[in-house]
C-alpha cells in the first residue's frame, strides 16, 4: 500500500465525489492493491472506474459494489469503493483524474526509463572496469552493448600488440553463434567502417544498404554472400583514454530497418567509454606484469659448473596476481675454488622488487668474489641495502661450500632456515633466526657445519612453504616430509616439480626459489 | 573518550573465494593511544594501508602506538617491513607496541629477529596498560 500525504490526499478527494442522489457523501471503503494486482486492473492507468463484476469479487469477495475506482500509487494502488447507489458515474471521474495527471504519469514513466538506462549503464561499466582479463572484459562488453541496443547481433573488433611490435585484430561476437562470422575475413577499412575504426564518431543508420558509402568496395560491393542480414546499423569507437588510440570498435546490426535510436547509440557509446577504460587497465596490467617477469628472469644466472657438485636449481614466478619480482637465487664460484650459493627475496613486487633484488643481487656479487666472509657479505650489502633504497626488507641465506676442508660456512638475514641433509641422518634445518633481515640488521653471525661426500643442501624462499592458506610452521614440516622421496627420485626435476606442486596444491601465488646441492663425491675437478 | 574510526578494506579479486582474503586496517583513538587493528592477510595487498593509517595515527600525536595483529591470518614480509617503519621510520615518533599471539605472526617474527626489537604483548589490553 502506497502510503505518504500525497496519495491520502488523492483518495480522501476520490472518495468525496462519491455522492448519493441528495449530492450527500456516501460511505465508502478502500482495498489496497498489491503491485501484481495494480498492474492488472490498472495497465497503464492512472485511475480506471472498475465495473467488471468477476474482478470486483475477486478483490473484494462477498460485497455488492455498486461503484469503484482504482488508483494507482507508485507501484501499489488502491481501490475505492461503494455497495450505496450514487449519482455521478465513476467512469467519468476517472477520466477527469487521468486528463489532469496524464502529463505527470508520462513524465514519471520518462524519468524512470532514465534512471533504469543510468543504472543499467553504471553497473556495467562497474563489472567491466573492475576486470584485468582482456578476454573477458571484450566478450562481456559485447554481450551488455549487443542487449542494451536491442540489436539483432553485436560484435567488437579490437587491435592487440603481439610481443614482436605488430598489430593484429581479433573480435568477439554476441546474438549469434561466432561460427556465422568465421567464412568471412576481417572487415577491412571501407567507407563504411572507416569512420569507426580511424575513431572519427559513432555511424548510426536506419538502413545501411541504402547509405552512400556502403557497397563501394570490390569484391562484394556491399556485404559478402551468406552474412547475416543487416538492415539498421550502429557502430561506435573505443578510444583509450590515456593515449587517444583506436582500441577497437563495436558494430551493431539488425534485419529489420530503423531499430536504432539516439538512446541506443548513447548506451553504446557508454559502454564503449567504459570497454576503453577497462583495456587500458588491463594493458597496463600486463606491461607492468611481463616487464617485472622479464627483469626477473633475466637476472637469474644459469648455475656454472661445479666439480664434485650436483647443482639443481628452480625458479617460478608467482602463478598469479602481481607478485612477481622479488626472489633470487645465485650460485658463484670463488677464485678459490668455494663456491657461494645465496637465496634471497625483496619485499615488495613488480618493477620496483625486481630492480632493487638486481642490485642486492650483484652487491652480493661483489663482495663474495672478494672472499668475504658470510658475516662480513651480509653486513656489507646491508649497509648498502639501507643506503642506497632507505628503508627496506630483503631476506637472504648466504652459504658457501669450502672443498678444501668440507665445511659449509653460512649466515642468514632473517631468512627460512636452510635444510641439510646428512647421509644417514635425518633432514635438518640450519640457520634458523640467525639475524635480522639486510636493511633492517646490522649483525650477521656466521655458523660452519661439516658437508661430507653424500650430503645435500637445500635453500628455499617462502613461496614454497606458506601462503595465506598455508601456516609457514605446518608449510615447514611437509617440505621436511617430502625432503627423503626428492633424494631417492630417479629424476630430480620431475621429484621437485611434485614435491612444489603438492606443497602448493598446484597453485603458487607468490614467487619460488629452490637451490638444491647434492654433494656428488672426490670426482675429477 | 575520542572516538575516530578509519577503515579501510582491501580485496584481491586474483585469488578466489576459497583464500577468504579482506584484509582490513581500522585506526582507533583510545585516550591519546592510536591503536592500529589489522584483520585478515598482512601481505603485500594490505600493507600500504597499514601504512597509510600509520602515518595518519602519527599526525595524532599520540602517546603511543599500537599495532594489533591478533586478527592477522598471514603476516608476509611486506607487513614485517611496515611494523619496522612504524618503530624506526622517519614517522615513528610514539613508541610501538605490537599485539601478537599465536604461531601465524609470533613465528614469522621469530625467524626474521624482529621479535628481539619490537615490544611485543599478547593481548591489547596488556598492550594498553601504560
Amino acid at each position: 500500500m502506497p502510503s505518504g500525504p500525497e496519495f491520502d490526499a488523492v483518495l480522501d478527494a476520490v472518495r468525496r465525489t462519491f455522492v448519493d442522489g441528495d449530492s450527500a457523501p456516501a460511505a465508502t471503503a478502500v482495498r489496497p492493491l498489491e503491485p501484481a494486482e495494480a498492474r492488472a486492473v490498472l495497465g497503464d492507468h492512472v485511475a480506471i472506474a472498475v465495473t467488471d463484476r468477476t474482478v470486483l469479487a475477486d478483490l473484494v469477495p462477498g460485497q455488492d459494489i455498486t461503484r469503484a475506482i482504482a488508483i494507482a500509487g507508485g507501484e501499489h494502488g488502491a481501490l475505492v469503493y461503494t455497495t450505496r447507489e450514487t449519482g455521478e458515474l465513476p467512469s467519468a471521474i476517472a477520466g477527469a483524474i487521468e486528463a489532469a495527471t496524464a502529463n505527470l504519469a508520462r513524465t514519471v514513466r520518462q524519468l524512470q526509463g532514465e534512471a533504469a538506462l543510468l543504472d543499467a549503464l553504471h553497473a556495467i561499466g562497474r563489472e567491466l572496469t573492475a576486470q584485468l582479463d582482456i578476454d573477458r572484459i571484450v566478450q562481456d562488453a559485447t554481450d551488455a552493448a549487443t542487449k542494451a541496443t536491442g540489436a539483432g547481433f553485436g560484435a567488437f573488433f579490437y587491435n592487440l600488440i603481439d610481443e614482436f611490435g605488430e598489430s593484429y585484430t581479433l573480435y568477439t561476437i554476441s546474438g549469434v553463434p561466432r561460427e556465422a562470422f568465421a567464412r568471412f575475413p576481417m572487415p577491412r577499412n571501407t567507407e563504411v567502417f572507416a569512420p569507426t575504426f580511424d575513431g572519427a564518431g559513432t555511424v548510426r543508420s536506419p538502413d545501411i544498404t541504402k547509405d552512400p558509402r556502403f557497397g563501394k568496395n570490390a569484391p562484394h560491393h556491399g556485404m559478402p554472400e551468406g552474412h547475416l542480414p543487416v538492415c539498421s546499423y550502429l557502430a561506435v569507437s573505443v578510444l583509450s583514454p590515456t593515449s587517444g588510440e583506436v582500441l577497437g570498435g563495436f558494430f551493431f546490426g539488425h534485419p529489420e530497418p530503423d531499430r536504432f535510436t539516439p538512446r541506443h547509440a548513447y548506451l553504446a557509446e557508454g559502454i564503449a567509454g567504459y570497454t576503453a577504460i577497462a583495456l587500458d587497465n588491463a594493458r597496463l596490467y600486463d606491461r607492468e606484469r611481463s616487464l617485472a617477469t622479464e627483469l626477473s628472469r633475466s637476472m637469474l644466472p644459469v648455475a656454472p659448473p661445479t666439480p664434485g657438485l650436483d647443482v639443481f636449481t628452480r625458479y617460478l614466478p608467482a602463478a598469479t596476481g602481481s607478485k612477481v619480482g622479488g626472489d633470487w637465487f645465485d650460485v658463484i664460484r670463488l677464485p678459490s675454488d668455494a663456491t657461494a650459493f645465496v637465496i634471497g627475496d625483496v619485499a615488495g613486487h613488480g618493477v620496483t622488487a625486481a630492480t632493487v633484488m638486481g642490485q642486492v643481487r650483484t652487491a652480493i656479487r661483489s663482495y663474495a668474489l672478494l672472499e668475504l666472509p658470510p658475516s662480513e657479505v651480509l653486513r656489507n650489502v646491508s649497509e648498502l641495502t639501507v643506503g642506497l633504497f632507505g628503508e627496506s626488507f630483503v631476506t637472504c641465506f648466504y652459504a658457501v661450500h669450502r672443498p678444501a676442508d668440507g665445511t659449509l660456512v653460512y649466515a642468514n638475514a632473517g631468512h627460512l632456515p636452510a635444510i641439510l641433509v646428512r647421509p644417514g641422518e635425518a633432514p635438518e634445518q640450519i640457520g634458523e633466526a640467525l639475524a635480522q633481515p639486510l636493511g633492517v640488521g646490522s649483525k650477521f653471525p656466521q655458523r660452519t657445519a661439516g658437508f661430507p661426500p653424500g650430503a645435500d643442501l637445500i635453500l628455499y624462499t617462502d613461496g614454497l612453504v606458506e601462503s595465506r592458506t598455508r601456516d609457514l610452521t605446518l608449510g615447514i614440516e611437509w617440505l621436511l616430509a617430502g625432503i627423503p622421496g626428492v633424494l631417492t627420485a630417479a629424476d630430480l626435476g620431475k621429484a621437485w616439480d611434485k614435491l612444489v606442486d603438492d606443497l602448493t596444491r598446484g597453485r603458487h601465488d607468490d614467487d619460488i626459489a629452490v637451490i638444491h646441492v647434492h654433494h656428488r663425491g672426490e670426482d675429477a675437478s | 573518550m575520542d572516538l575516530m574510526h578509519e577503515r579501510d578494506v582491501t580485496w584481491d579479486s586474483s585469488r578466489g573465494e576459497a583464500a577468504g582474503s579482506a584484509g582490513s586496517v581500522a585506526l582507533e583513538n583510545r585516550d591519546g593511544t592510536a591503536v592500529l587493528r589489522v584483520d585478515g592477510a598482512l601481505d603485500l595487498a594490505l600493507a600500504p594501508k597499514l601504512r597509510r593509517l600509520a602515518e595518519r595515527a602519527a599526525q595524532l600525536q599520540p602517546t603511543m602506538l599500537v599495532i594489533d595483529l591478533t586478527g592477522v591470518t598471514f603476516l608476509a614480509s611486506a607487513g614485517m617491513a611496515e611494523l619496522i617503519r612504524a618503530h624506526r621510520g622517519p614517522t615513528a615518533s610514539a613508541p610501538l607496541r605490537v599485539v601478537a599471539s599465536g604461531r601465524i605472526t609470533l613465528r614469522p617474527l621469530e625467524l626474521t629477529r624482529l621479535a628481539d626489537e619490537l615490544a611485543i604483548y599478547p593481548s591489547l589490553s596488556d598492550a594498553l596498560v601504560p
